[in-house]
């Protein structure tokens, strides 16, 4: 030891003595760990081999890295001292004087040359997720009598090897409430839950189960699992957010698979290749709307750089998804380079990417309902808002009352006190753009009648003061058809003008009734300023209505009344109805073409091609992908489908079956359900895994089978009851020894608070109802003042633009749809707690909960109180819980009970 | 108060050991903490979790390493501030005014075809004790030079104002990700519990290109996410309707407490975690009511304070950013982490609401210029004189810079993501001091080259976190604010 120091401090004193560092021992490990994985070998950077001295005295294309004896005018050195080399991590300074005084003595080498570390090859055997899938033998535990379906078998094997069993039973009532939201979404009502707590059958569960798998609602649940997955949102994102009003087809079909339990090789295929599966069904073709999901940069770049980069992203966006969403596998990340932790080649990702090469971010023609059908839709509504419109005619102020609103192109109504008439006359003063002026239909009508007294057919003569010219669809005679609409109207040939009509004999009138045109395609030539007149000679004129009482056009009127206001919405949800039909119908699906050829590049730079890449699978996973490079468009989709669905494709079936669990009970037996790679998680139960991904294939991609084994199983059924022994061996709950509770999410907390209130619209399907006013080219989002009926629906239906929050329930970890999301965070805030408590629709809920409550029992406190606790939480008050809210009801009325109830703690968790 | 809602039995669910082993109940993310322990926690290299306890997600966590800075604010200027006009002073494009921009011949840029070389309209001069030459533009922010330290070589990845945003804001061009103030709460918390520890303070005119998402927490609990609030549009759903009377919130809280500590009773163990962590939210909402609304009552401020910031400027655009800023100061002085203020909005298209001046840029920046002068360089002094730059950051930053040449056929400059500046003051920056630069016309970053995740490393830095290691793990990735990428920018380090 002693001469071990002796001799340091001779070396640092003596630094010229030391000579040069000891190549073995020094030098080479240097070269090794730092240098040789960039530099060595054919494929060397910067044609920099630095495996022999030789080579580093050639050099690479920079010149000679050494100058033996000169380090300060050696490259090599140079770069090192800089920090330049390597690149991410310099070396320490003790390494870099190491250099130096290597090179300075001279660089001596000994040995031949270097070898580079060998980058360890990964083989598809070495990711246990792309190992075929084996069926295993289904254990025998020993309290085989608890066990329902093979879930259990499994699980409870698990748990016996830790000296641990399920929890207990739950019992009907906290059961009930947790498999109403698992697998619809929405709580049991106070008599659901009484049939089952007193149905006396032995399997009662299971035909609750069955019930509620067969429920429209279940589609509804569970297709915003998957659209959480799949990125679905309403507008384009990026600073434009252009909204996708035709993008809701997609979140159709996802309900409709789920209902309809699709089988999951035709759920993938079609959601690749719809559209030409499709056949006669409109809703089939839609599918291929996951293909377009994601976001999409509209702003026009002229830079050639910008406008590659915006259609890169496009295809990395498809890409990336198809690979977390089917495979489990972050093929994202080979977009720059080799997957640094799974076998994804950089080559896979473009030859994935070269199987979608041909999908553009459109909407496409939609062949949404048969024409005749959807011609009586178009008559069914029309009729219907004629009926709204009498009723809201008959409500409309009078002529004389000050403020009536605004003329509209489609449909004005005057109303007068009765008064005989033979001769109406409507005189154009002034239209809204100065332009001749423009009128489809004058009808007349009686008092309490509902026929058109104007009518050509009852022998009503038009007259004008002057026609369009030469127009076969602007006549005079249109006037009184009976027909609607611009290519059933009258023009006049000047500025203003006048059209006559003359009845047969005198008729008491107390209405009159005129547009522009009633289909509303048109909205320019509407009269502005006008009067009309009634006469029984045809001499004299008596003025029974005029614009100078109503406000400026298109404004509309202070609406006083309750029930106008409410037909008023009836009405324009109609025509928005009719408006939908009529519309050539568009589905943002996707449009397809022959796709470009595809290369690699290099770092993922557009502006770095490398070579050509073939349509392809990704290499590591078996079967292979066959496709000849020159297959048509459509194929490559299919193919990719095909390749995705393979039996022997492990993936996909292992990822669904994780999903299905993970929804079910918070977490799966994977707990990242979108990555199986190397850097998630490994299973769990992994012959439990492979048991349900080889029993889902055998099923033939069943989601409702496997539903049923988890849902039935024993393990689902346990209660949540907490056990400190078990917790201390497994405090995440991965073996299953209870049911862990869990928080309802956005969607769930608003459908619950709506249906407890009495408010739950059920309708299903179409385009979405609206949270904000839009404006803009960069779309800014105003929520709306108020929400009404109209957005009473599912949160499902609610029109989801990406990055925009709903303002009360977004901030319960609601997805913005930027990014695919397999596990949803769960967060508390404080947020989260003002709005529950203080938002206008949280509030407004508890108001229609009071008036539902006081509806159904009647105005006694304590009545009130039992009906509002089973209606909330699915129980009746302890007398603790009874003798506070009573007084409070009593002092403060039932609604701040509502708002207490959501609230609750007990209202926003699933036990 | 603050305990009072909590059972007995709630309290006791809330000893820190019991989260340190349960720690996936409260937040399912964080989770993960004990999956992916394995290989990289060994490596001193590897990932630095923060430690949420779910009760008090926002409590103040340790830093990595001793900080310079103790919290944020982040001036961002919508729509692309010119350098050229304001901060980058070049000699070269006053005398070559007219010529062609040597090499840039065919140069298409975001919008198109580019004219001559063109010099600013705005005169500069040189100021300070540094001499250091700024535009006639923001002559009050001038005045502040000896403050500032200007990075002159900034760089960014997208000519497009949403990506580019996106990356100032997230360290990404896509969507999706965690904003800076996500991240910096996350790591670090809050050092107070009455206010949000992240507040996103939006212009009078409206919201920035990519809203929202500047201030999102992308796959970050939602709890780290800003809480968008101004002097003029406070947080939402804050106060209670007018028509409940204080009697009947008060005994609406006490039911609500009871049905609470009911249901806690009923469920004890790990699974009242999650429980008693949302009785603790209504803890802090109710401090929240009392708290936001006083911090946000300038009333409270001297009029020579508010003459300052010019707070009852006659220009109401002026007035109300300066009362954005005064907000800013007040927040940063009561403890918040991260305070993002924006200047301009996009809701007025290009120009007019914000710095993008492609046609017009003279008439845009006369507009635009005085509403962020006078109340940022008050900003600066009000926190220099109440001691608070000694340990805020203070990062002034815009989505790309502008190019040296107007737009063919028009008045104005096209996006030039190739160099750009932004500048820091206050905790743990030179001062006075400019770092890197562009070329003679002020084209391309050439000297010391910086990239927006060199500047997130280096705010990180500052707030004594380790970029490489402060990481969530997200969808199969290790995630960080600066990617794979990044590096401190020691230079500009005091």
């Amino acid at each position: 030891m002693r001469r071990l120091l002796l001799l340091a401090c001779f070396l640092v004193s003596h630094p010229v003595l030391a000579e040069a560092p000891a190549f073995r021992q020094a030098i080479a490990p240097l070269l090794q760990t730092h240098c040789l994985k960039c530099h060595a070998g054919k494929k060397a950077r910067a044609e920099l081999d630095l495996t022999t001295r030789q080579k580093l005295l050639e050099g690479g294309g920079s010149g000679p890295a050494i100058k033996p004896g000169d380090a300060a005018g050696s490259l090599l050195f140079q770069l090192v001292r800089d920090g330049k080399m390597p690149p991410r991590q310099p070396l320490a300074q003790a390494d870099i004087d190491t250099f130096r005084r290597w090179i300075d003595a001279g660089a001596p080498w000994e040995g031949s040359a270097l070898q580079a570390p060998v980058a360890k090859e990964m083989t598809p055997t070495d990711l246990w997720s792309l190992r075929p899938i084996r069926r295993p033998t289904v254990p025998t535990p020993r309290q085989s009598a608890i066990v329902r379906t093979p879930v259990d078998a499994f699980l409870l094997s698990a748990l016996e090897a830790k000296g641990l069993s399920f929890a207990p039973q739950a019992d009907r009532r906290t059961l009930i409430r947790r498999v109403y939201f698992d697998l619809i979404g929405l709580p049991p009502t106070p008599e659901q839950i009484d049939d089952f707590l007193n149905d006396p059958r032995a399997d009662a569960y299971e035909r609750l189960v069955d019930r509620l798998l067969a429920s429209p609602q279940h589609g509804e649940r569970w297709a915003r699992h998957w659209l959480d997955v799949v990125r679905f949102a309403e507008s384009h994102g990026y600073e434009m957010n252009t909204l996708r009003p035709n993008a809701w087809p997609y979140r159709d079909w996802v309900i409709r698979a789920f209902n309809s339990d699709l089988p999951f090789r035709e759920f993938v295929r079609q959601q690749f290749a719809g559209d030409v599966l499709a056949g006669s069904d409109p809703l089939t073709s839609a599918a291929t709307g996951f293909l377009v999901a994601g976001a999409h940069d509209m702003v026009g770049n002229a830079t050639l750089e910008g406008k590659l980069q915006q259609r890169a992203d496009d295809l990395f966006d498809i890409v990336a998804t198809t690979g977390s969403t089917f495979l489990g596998l972050t093929v994202g990340c080979a977009r720059c380079h080799d997957h640094k932790f799974d076998p994804i080649g950089q080559k896979d990702f473009y030859a994935l990417q070269a199987l979608v090469a041909g999908v553009e971010h459109a909407e496409r023609d939609w062949n949404a309902l048969p024409t005749p059908q959807r011609d009586r839709d178009i008559a069914r509504l029309t009729e219907q808002l004629g009926q709204l419109e009498q009723q809201l005619d008959a409500l409309e102020a009078p002529v004389g009352t000050k403020g009536r609103p605004g003329v509209l192109p489609r449909r004005n109504v005057e109303r007068f006190a009765p008064i005989q008439a033979r001769f109406v006359r409507f005189t154009v003063l002034a239209t809204t753009d100065g332009t001749e002026p423009c009128i489809d239909e004058l009808e007349l009508y009686g008092p309490g009648q509902s026929d058109n007294l104007a009518l050509a057919s009852r022998g009503v003569k038009p007259s004008a003061s002057s026609v369009y010219p030469n127009s076969a669809i602007h006549r005079i005679e249109h006037l009184n058809d009976g027909q609607l609409g611009n290519s059933r109207s009258w023009i006049s040939n000047q500025r203003g003008g006048w059209v006559q009509l003359e009845l047969p004999s005198p008729v008491l009138l107390d209405r009159i009734i005129w547009g522009r045109d009633r289909q509303e395609q048109f909205r320019d030539r509407l009269a502005s300023r006008y009067r009309i007149e009634v006469s029984l000679t045809g001499k004299d004129w008596v003025t029974v209505a005029s614009h100078e009482d109503r406000l400026p056009p298109g404004v509309a009127a202070k609406e006083s009344q309750a029930a106008s206001e409410q037909l008023r919405e009836q009405q324009r949800q109609l025509q928005e109805q009719l408006a939908a039909l009529r519309q050539p119908p568009r589905v943002y699906a996707g449009t397809f073409r022959t796709p470009d050829v595809v290369h690699r590049l290099r770092r993922g730079d557009v502006m770095q091609k490398l070579e050509v890449v073939p349509p392809g699978g990704i290499a590591a996973i078996r079967p292979a992908l066959e496709l000849s490079p020159s297959a048509p468009e459509p194929q490559r989709r299919l193919a990719l489908a095909d390749w995705l669905t393979h039996p022997d494709n492990p993936l996909p079936a292992r990822v669904i079956v994780n999903r299905l669990w993970h929804w079910h009970f918070g977490q799966g037996l994977v707990r990242t359900p979108g990555d199986f790679g190397n850097n998630g998680d490994r299973p769990s139960h992994p012959e439990l895994l492979d048991w349900l991904a080889d029993t889902f294939r055998a099923s033939g991609g069943s989601f409702k089978a496997i539903h049923r084994l988890i849902v039935l199983s024993t393990a689902y059924r346990q209660s949540s009851r907490h056990d400190s022994r078990a917790a201390s061996m497994d405090a995440d709950n991965r073996l299953l020894w209870r049911y862990s509770p869990r928080r309802l999410e956005a969607e769930a907390l608003r459908d619950a608070l709506l249906q407890t209130a009495g408010s739950l619209d059920l309708r299903m399907g179409g385009p979405g109802y609206h949270l904000w006013e839009y404006s803009g080219y960069v779309i800014v989002f105003k929520p709306k003042p108020r929400l009404g009926p109209t957005e009473f629906r599912r949160m499902i239906y609610q029109f989801k633009p990406r990055l925009q929050q709903d303002g009360t329930f977004g901030a319960f970890d609601c997805p913005d749809a930027t990014t695919v999301v397999a596990r949803r965070n769960v967060s508390t805030t404080a947020l989260q707690a003002l709005n529950l408590l203080n938002d206008p629709f949280v509030l407004d809920q508890a108001d229609r909960f009071a008036g539902r409550v006081q509806a159904e029992v009647g105005s006694d406190p304590v009545r009130q109180v039992e009906r509002a606790f089973r209606l909330a939480l699915g129980r009746s008050p302890s007398e603790k819980e009874r003798s506070a809210a009573v007084p409070l009801v009593q002092q403060h009325g039932l609604a701040l009970l509502g708002r207490t109830l959501f609230n609750t703690n007990e209202f926003l968790f699933v036990h | 108060m603050s305990t009072s809602l909590l059972s007995l039995a709630g309290q006791a669910l809330l000893d820190r050991r019991h989260f340190l082993t349960h720690l996936g109940s409260g937040l399912q993310g964080i989770a993960l903490v004990h999956l992916l322990a394995g290989s990289s926690s060994a490596s001193p290299k590897g990932p630095i979790r923060p430690v949420i306890r779910p009760e008090a997600p926002l409590a103040a966590r340790p830093p990595h390493f001793p900080a310079r800075a103790k919290r944020v604010l982040h001036i961002f200027c919508s729509g692309a501030c010119s350098h050229l006009d304001t901060f980058d002073y070049k000699p070269e494009l006053l005398r070559r005014d007219g010529q062609p921009l040597p090499g840039g011949e065919n140069l298409i840029t975001f919008q198109g075809a580019n004219g001559n070389l063109a010099r600013s309209p705005y005169a500069f001069r040189q100021r300070g004790k540094c001499g250091k030459w700024t535009s006639d533009l923001l002559p009050y922010i001038g005045d502040c030079v000896d403050e500032l330290c200007f990075i002159h070589s900034m760089t960014a990845k997208s000519n497009t104002h949403g990506p580019a945003e996106s990356q100032m804001n997230t360290g990404f061009t896509l969507e999706g990700f965690p904003s800076v103030g996500a991240w910096v709460s996350y790591a670090l918390g809050s050092e107070q519990q009455d206010l949000p520890a992240f507040v996103a303070i939006n212009d009078p005119r409206g919201v920035p290109q990519i809203g929202p998402a500047n201030w999102s927490s992308g796959f970050l609990p939602a709890v780290f996410q800003g809480t968008a609030f101004s002097a003029s549009q406070p947080i939402a759903n804050l106060t209670a309707p007018a028509r409940l009377s204080p009697a009947a919130q008060r005994d609406a809280s006490s039911l609500l407490r009871l049905l609470n500590e009911e249901h806690l009773a009923r469920h004890p163990g790990d699974s009242a975690l999650a429980l008693a962590a949302r009785i603790a939210s209504y803890e802090l909402a109710a401090r929240m009511q009392l708290s936001a609304p006083a911090v946000s009552d300038l009333s409270r401020e001297s009029k020579a304070t508010r003459d300052l910031y010019g707070a009852d400027d006659s220009n109401p655009l002026l007035a109300g950013f300066a009362r954005n800023c005064l907000l800013a100061r007040r927040l940063l002085e009561k403890g918040v982490r991260f305070v993002q203020l924006f200047n301009g909005a996009y809701a007025m298209g290009e120009g007019v609401g914000n710095w993008d001046g492609h046609r017009q840029l003279k008439k845009d920046y006369d507009r635009h210029g005085p509403i962020l002068d006078k109340p940022v360089a008050a900003l600066l002094r009000d926190l220099k004189s109440r001691g608070l730059l000694d340990d805020t950051l203070v990062v002034w930053s815009t989505e790309f810079g502008r190019m040296p040449t107007f737009q063919k056929g028009a008045q104005g400059r096209d996006h030039n993501p190739a160099g750009f500046t932004v500048w820091l003051a206050g905790a743990g920056v030179k001062k006075g001091h400019s770092y890197g630069a562009t070329d003679d016309f002020g084209h391309r970053a050439v000297d010391q080259v910086t990239t927006i995740y060199d500047l997130h490393a280096t705010i990180l830095h500052l707030l004594g976190l380790d970029h490489e290691r402060l990481s969530y793990y997200h969808n199969g990735i290790e995630r960080r604010l600066t990617d794979v990428h990044g590096h401190v920018i020691r230079g500009i380090l005091a």
